[in-house]
């Protein structure tokens, strides 16, 4: 096995991605490796998660230091900043300086760099593979949004390199006075005018102007998002699907599961988090094992905090069975990939201790993965 | 003034915090309370439908029960939908959207995909029949917080990228209705924890001018507490000693404990936002809930009004 593993997290909102994400990261540092955690959730929770500063693009060393033992791995962790991870795109693929400069400066970049639809992910991938390009880190983990934006995500390559197709190039970055402009708004007259009919003519120059400055880059990104494209199906590359037993997280980390199934993408395994353990009895206290009323406690407040002890067994049977089924459901789908099942936390994570503790349930997962 | 006197309301919250079920529940109810009421998903989602046991929403709108009704929106139906409306020749529209060098032109502009969407809820909401207005009230099931906000800013976005033109005054009639608190409400949803909260919190402060629309708080899956005097617990636990036979029930009892604070802590630090009131949601423990619990749910969301 050679080069950095690749670890992608997805799974739908509200699941502890992010948190698993980092447990996993740290993890694997734990055990001695050099590992990157990104996080691309505009929610930005991660830093929350670590106890790290605010983080931003620039990798941010965890202060593993302070963890007892100290391990003999290493910790990075960021977050995607969209705007500057495309300027050093644009910087690394453009020409000269002045295309580099009418691009950055171009109205329509600015507003692609931060909200095209695709493009948050896309910057996540070039991010991830500037990463691993470095040849620092023995492993990567990704956070990603969740899953609606991470259909997306798998789709953004394919998506920037159709956008990037010499016939779009062609037809939108031909100098506006140039005899091929002329050509084409005879030619394509309906087209043009019903663009400019709905968009606006200015709108659609400053679009043209964009596309035309862009050109000398398009071979390098092109390139670039066929070997994203390449890395997410690598030997190398484990999706990893973090989900809950709630009905809504299960039917969407499925539907993920069978779309990765379906584009051949490695599919690593389930994390089910916030699984709830049957207790070893479903009936209520014996009322002989409460003991005697302390006498600061006044007798109603008392009568009330018996009745939680001696249901609390009750309750948590009940709340184990209207799960189980869903459990049983994400199992057979896993098949012979495996599930790793993490109990439910008393509390958010947000210290380095708190998530060491959560990543120390995770080992037998990084064990598991390791050993492929 | 309630929810049930907007025409439009729009459903967001982190992932995961029951945003569908909490749409599905002011529907219910505010059909239950007389409002012709239309559920609009958003972004392909398809999952109100099911709480109501009707077939599957497409973008052709379907009744879910009396006075109920959904659609699903996708931004490639909402985007063909817009465009014939504009241009009205669907062979132009072929010609021009269809073919494999404008497709993904069409794309890459940025905000189309959720402004045409808004858009199509917009054009709904005043639709028309015989004479007076169609719809009451529109609900949408908007996407999750960070997307959400982008999705509600679209018509601006638009707007400050075209600057003028037919765009530009399209997305200002959109923005215009999306803006304004009397046509308008927003409704959060979060959950009883510590993350959930700060996220909500923080779409809050980010909603910046939308803010004044925000018009329900709902906090979704509170677990019963297992006794009302929690300060209590500690000293209550030492009398408990350390057998055993009681060994499990005081460690389940120290997580309910634990949870119900949090719960506590939660409330706490949502009451009062932006004015709205915070309406509270139990957990069900039914995995499949029916149309007579979501009914259920929204008539404690609408309080009064309903």
């Amino acid at each position: 096995m050679s080069g950095p593993q690749l670890y992608i997290c997805c799974g739908s909102g509200g699941v502890g991605k992010t948190t698993t994400s980092a447990a996993f990261a740290l993890q694997l540092a734990l055990s001695g490796r050099r590992v990157a955690v990104l996080t691309i959730d505009p929610a930005r929770r991660l830093a929350d998660s670590l106890a790290v500063g605010p983080l931003g693009n620039e990798p941010q060393t965890v202060p593993l230091e302070r963890l007892n033992p100290a391990p003999g791995g290493q910790l990075d962790a960021m977050m995607l900043d969209m705007k500057a991870t495309f300027d050093d795109v644009v910087r690394r693929f453009a020409p000269d300086a002045e295309s580099r400069d009418r691009i950055l400066q171009n109205r329509y970049y600015r507003f692609v760099s931060t909200r095209l639809a695709g493009s948050h992910e896309y910057m996540a991938m070039e991010r991830i593979f500037a990463l691993y390009e470095r040849g620092h880190y023995d492993a990567v983990v990704l956070d990603t949004p969740p899953t609606r934006h991470a259909l997306e995500f798998l789709k953004a390559p394919e998506r920037m390199s159709n956008l990037m197709d010499e016939g779009v190039m062609h037809w939108l970055s031909l100098p506006r006075d140039s005899f091929g402009f002329r050509a084409l708004e005879r030619g394509s007259e309906a087209v043009v005018s019903v663009l400019k009919r709905l968009i606006g003519g200015e709108t659609i120059e400053e679009i043209a102007e964009f596309f035309h400055v862009f050109q000398g880059m398009w071979s390098g990104f092109r390139e670039r998002s066929v070997q994203v494209r390449a890395l997410l199906r690598g030997p190398n590359t484990r999706f990893l699907l973090v989900t809950t037993p709630a009905p809504a997280a299960r039917a969407e980390a499925q539907e993920f599961v069978q779309l990765l199934r379906r584009d051949g993408l490695p599919f690593g395994g389930f994390f089910v988090n916030r699984v709830l353990p049957a207790p070893t009895t479903g009936q209520a206290l014996s009322p002989e094992l409460l003991p005697a009323r302390p006498e600061a406690i006044p007798e109603a407040a008392w009568a009330q905090i018996c009745a939680g002890v001696r249901q609390a067994t009750v309750v948590q049977a009940r709340l184990a069975t209207a799960e189980a089924p869903a459990l049983a459901e994400l199992r057979r789908e896993a098949g012979d990939a495996p599930l790793w099942t993490l109990p439910e936390q008393d509390a958010d994570v947000h210290s380095l201790d708190a998530l060491a503790a959560v990543s120390a349930l995770l080992a037998p997962a990084v064990a598991q993965l390791s050993r492929r | 003034m309630s929810l049930l006197d907007k025409r439009i309301v729009l459903v967001t919250g982190k992932g995961g915090v029951g945003k569908t079920t909490v749409t599905a529940a002011i529907g219910a109810a505010a059909a239950a309370a007389g409002r012709r009421t239309l559920i609009a998903e958003i972004g392909g989602a398809r999952r109100v439908h099911a709480l109501f046991g009707a077939p599957e929403s497409t973008y052709k709108i379907a009744p879910l029960t009396k006075n109920l009704y959904s659609l699903s929106i996708t931004a490639d139906e909402a985007i063909e939908d817009y465009v014939l409306q504009q241009i009205r020749v669907r062979a132009l529209f072929q010609l021009v959207f269809r073919n494999r060098v404008m497709g993904p032109f069409i794309d890459a502009v940025p905000g189309l995909h959720d402004l045409v969407q808004l858009g199509k809820v917009f054009d709904l909401s005043r639709q028309t029949k015989r004479g007076s207005l169609e719809w009451d009230l529109l609900l949408i099931d908007a996407p999750a917080t960070g997307h959400g906000l982008t999705m509600l800013a679209s018509p601006l976005s638009m707007m400050e990228l075209t600057g003028r033109g037919p765009f530009y005054e399209n997305a200002r009639l959109v923005h215009d209705v999306f803006m304004d608190p009397t046509r308008t409400a927003l409704a959060l949803v979060s959950l009883p924890e510590e993350m959930p909260v700060n996220e909500t919190l923080d779409l809050y402060a980010r909603l910046g001018p939308y803010q004044r629309q925000v018009q329900l708080l709902a906090l979704n899956e509170l677990h019963p507490e297992p006794f009302g005097a929690l300060e209590l617990w500690e000293q209550a636990r030492g009398a408990f000693g350390d057998s055993v036979a009681v060994a499990e029930a005081l460690r389940l009892t120290d997580r309910a404990v634990a949870r119900a604070r949090r719960q506590r802590l939660a409330r706490e630090r949502l009451t009062g936002l932006g004015g709205a009131p915070l309406r509270e949601l139990p957990f069900l423990f039914r995995r499949d809930l029916r149309e007579a619990d979501v009914l259920g749910l929204g008539r404690r969301l609408l309080g009064d009004a309903s």
